[in-house]
């Protein structure tokens, strides 16, 4: 009998915990589908120092002594990873290269998880190695690093991505050079008429920002240019990636942008006659004849300026940077690139600047008709770093975050 | 006459061996790592004792328990459900949807008192993890469909749900990380005194002894021993396979849906994208090291934390990270062969004329005996 009572009791435990469970998803489901009510929002500039432009040509102090610097970089993946990744530790390696740091003053964590354990770790790790400056390059880092920051004010934690607590934030201005790069497609494809196409990674707002920016450079061209999105939900998935840019070749599109980790799309373009911006870094050497220009992160000049703020003393762990021009850089056109379009290109980016083109200029509206910017008013800084939002020209199921 | 070899299923194991064993495979892989470290020009004993400082700090402990807490909520659901012969493959699903409701209930549910609260987050937690794996264990106890498959092919559709949910609608305001915000601090789950290990340690371990009796001492959990066994005798002896696959399932998903509830209330407080983490697969690594005793999983998702924490330290000796994980990789590995040796043993036999098995081979444990069934009839009465 006791046995039945045992078995008993724990088919009613589950049953109730069952239904319980039930009641809680829809319930959870309800209120999330309403706009959050709580959370305060962190600013991304607000009350960070940002730090301008203006200082990327700054060159370090006479007499400012590197070799007390020691740098530690913590990596998601390796470091040859062909993106993200590389683009970084090349960037890392250029500043340090700049400023005459010797290469064993850094040490590089590779494939160090977005966790909790992983990542104490590894900040653990370097700060018992000496490093006085940390960089974690990827945005999953930035909450467990804030308290570790907070417990050793004399290491400079810098964190890509949103300005953090505790953390230097560093962002760039990706959508500069993605909007060259719109515009460039634009131009190509005007010749043939037909709507431009984008390969996207994730529903993510750099992803975003990188369809955004892409759109509006078409749309700069020819006011009448539509992009229109292959979703690949996957950050890395060469076989969707291929799949993605595939249906957009099948339904017309001949030129196309793409925010995705692996070559599959610059060669299935490239299998397809069709043509691609390349994303992360210089992707023309996997696929020449359809790579148009890539679009590569260089984050050397920023890193640079935290390396020598760092070892003058001068930074802050409220420091922010978010900077373009040579940080959202594009890489040469491929030879096969009218000269005109090039030269019409050349000259937009001199006119960017010079600060005579405001990208996210009003009007601007959203795809859904909503106003994101009224006539004659600038978008702020915070609206451009989250992009919220598809701008009008973008054609997806996607709909965008809150 | 030739000699030959013969492998033999050893009919008892010491308690010796079980311990003995698997030390020296890790010794072994460490030797073999040591090769590979030496021919890369690095000192595998700079290495090791590296690996070794990082782990031996109270820190580097808090941290291994840390990272092993998951997998120990994982390793107890797949040995559960083991104990019966089911493969619940699906331990990320679980995870994820336990998770899932866990914070939903923490962020959205209504205001309440911290304790009734933290209740209520552990029995979503359960709850999403039973349901995870019912939905699997319903077509296998009606329809004898292969749970191995269902479970798997589930993790798909509610990590898809997790990514969803990350990214979309209950992502942190103004943040670029697929996370959700932090629960109310009260709901935390506080430390064990000062030492920094909270205080889920105590969680995982009740409820570790609480299954090892239920194994050793409930007629549920001889049940259960009794179908791993033979399914047909245990029929005959009354016993319902449809509804003992649903409970221990259900169960077994539950289990593994209260990673998520350590992870809400005890580890990162929030949850994320991708969070299982294979904590489902590696679960299953670790059951299946552990014998399926409940205790000594808890060791083994121990010693799993810390190998993950050593490949970081490994990499600040100057090894690549992709030689940090072939350590990882090779212990694991080695381990894993080396349980070959503590089921069976080769033994050095003369080759006779015919064939044939041998005339005094040892007793197939995995035939039932008869007595064993008597007594659960007579228990079933009783």
């Amino acid at each position: 009998m006791k046995k039945r009572i045992i078995g008993i009791c724990l088919a009613a435990v589950l049953a109730a915990a069952g239904l319980v469970g039930c009641g809680e998803a829809q319930q959870a489901a309800g209120e999330a589908s309403a706009p959050a009510e709580s959370g305060a929002p962190t600013t991304a500039t607000g009350t960070a120092n940002y730090i301008g432009e203006d200082k990327m040509a700054q060159e370090p102090a006479e007499g400012t002594d590197f070799s007390n610097l020691k740098i530690g970089e913590i990596e998601s993946y390796v470091i040859n990873d062909g993106g993200w990744c590389q683009a970084t530790h090349e960037s890392v390696v250029a500043a340090m290269n700049d400023l005459g740091i010797p290469e064993e003053n850094l040490i590089v964590l590779e494939s160090i998880g977005e966790d909790q354990a992983s990542t104490e770790a590894a900040a653990d790790e370097l700060i018992n190695a000496g490093c006085n400056l940390i960089l974690g390059t990827s945005t999953g880092y930035a909450s467990f690093l804030s308290p570790i920051a907070a417990e050793h004010p004399d290491v400079i934690f810098a964190q890509w991505g949103n300005k953090t607590d505790n953390l230097v934030g560093y962002d760039i201005r990706s959508y500069e050079g993605m909007f060259l790069a719109g515009y460039a497609s634009e131009l190509m494809s005007q010749a043939e008429n037909t709507e431009l196409g984008f390969a996207a990674s994730m529903n993510e707002f750099s992803v975003r920002t990188a369809i955004n920016a892409y759109a509006l450079g078409a749309k700069y061209a020819n006011p009448e240019a539509t992009v229109k999105v292959a979703s690949i939900e996957s950050w890395y998935d060469p076989d969707k990636e291929s799949q993605a840019a595939q249906s957009l070749i099948d339904a017309g599109i001949k030129y196309m942008g793409m925010e995705a980790s692996s070559p599959a799309v610059p060669e299935t373009c490239e299998a397809n006659d069709a043509f691609v911006v390349g994303y992360h870094n210089d992707m023309s050497v996997l696929a020449p004849e359809a790579v148009i220009v890539s679009h590569t992160w260089n984050f050397a000049p920023i890193f640079k300026n935290i390396m020598i703020q760092t070892a003058e003393g001068t930074a802050t762990p409220d420091d922010f940077y978010y900077w373009g021009g040579e940080c959202s850089k594009l890489t040469d056109f491929a030879a096969f690139v009218p000269e005109d379009v090039v030269a019409a290109v050349t000259d937009l980016k001199a006119q960017m600047d010079a600060g005579d083109v405001d990208i996210f200029a009003g009007p601007l509206n959203d795809n859904t008709g909503n106003t994101l910017v009224s006539e004659g008013a600038t978008m702020a800084d915070e609206d451009i770093i989250q992009q919220n939002f598809f701008v009008e020209n973008v054609q997806t199921t996607w709909k965008a975050g809150e | 006459m030739r000699k030959r070899f013969r492998v033999v299923k050893r009919t008892d194991v010491s308690i010796g061996r079980r311990i003995f064993n698997p030390i020296l495979f890790v010794l072994l892989a460490l030797l073999f790592c040591g090769i590979f470290l030496a021919a890369l020009g690095f000192n595998p004993f700079t290495v090791y004792g590296k690996m070794l400082k990082t782990i031996c700090t109270p820190g580097g402990i808090t941290r291994s328990i840390q990272a092993g807490l998951p997998l120990m909520f994982t390793g107890l659901a797949v040995a559960f459900g083991y104990r019966m012969n089911l493969n619940n493959i699906g331990g990320d699903g679980q995870y994820a949807l336990g998770a899932i409701l866990c914070v939903g209930f923490a962020l959205y549910g209504p205001e309440m008192p911290a304790v009734p609260k933290i209740i209520v987050m552990f029995l979503c937690a359960m709850a999403g993890g039973a349901i995870a794996a019912l939905i699997a264990a319903i077509p296998k106890a009606l329809w004898n469909v292969s749970e191995t498959i269902l479970t798997m092919m589930l993790n798909y559709v509610f990590l898809y749900v997790l990514n969803y949910l990350m990214y979309g609608p209950w992502k942190e305001l103004n943040q670029m990380v697929a996370q959700t915000r932090v629960i109310p601090e009260k709901y935390w789950l506080p430390d064990i005194g000062n030492t920094g290990v909270n205080s889920i340690l105590i969680i995982v371990i009740l409820m570790a002894v609480a299954l090892y009796f239920f194994h050793k001492k409930t007629t549920k959990g001889f049940q259960m021993e009794v179908i791993r066994r033979s399914p047909r005798a245990a029929q005959y002896s009354g016993m319902s396979l449809a509804k003992n696959i649903l409970l221990v399932l259900g169960v077994s998903g539950a289990i593994a849906g209260l990673a998520g509830f350590a992870q809400v209330t005890s580890i990162i407080h929030r949850v994320q994208a991708d969070l299982p983490n294979n904590a489902g697969y590696t679960g299953i690594v670790i059951a299946f090291l552990a014998a399926l005793n409940p205790l000594v999983v808890l060791i083994v998702g121990f010693l799993f934390g810390a190998l993950q924490i050593s490949a970081v330290a490994v990499q600040v000796t100057g090894v690549p990270s992709q030689v940090a994980t072939m350590i990882q990789g090779s212990i694991m590995l080695f381990v894993i062969a080396g349980e070959f040796f503590i089921r069976y043993r080769i033994v050095k036999v003369k080759d006779t004329q015919t064939e044939g098995p041998p005339a005094s081979g040892p007793p197939d444990p995995d035939i039932i005996k008869e007595p064993a069934l008597t007594v659960e009839k007579g228990g079933e009465q009783a």
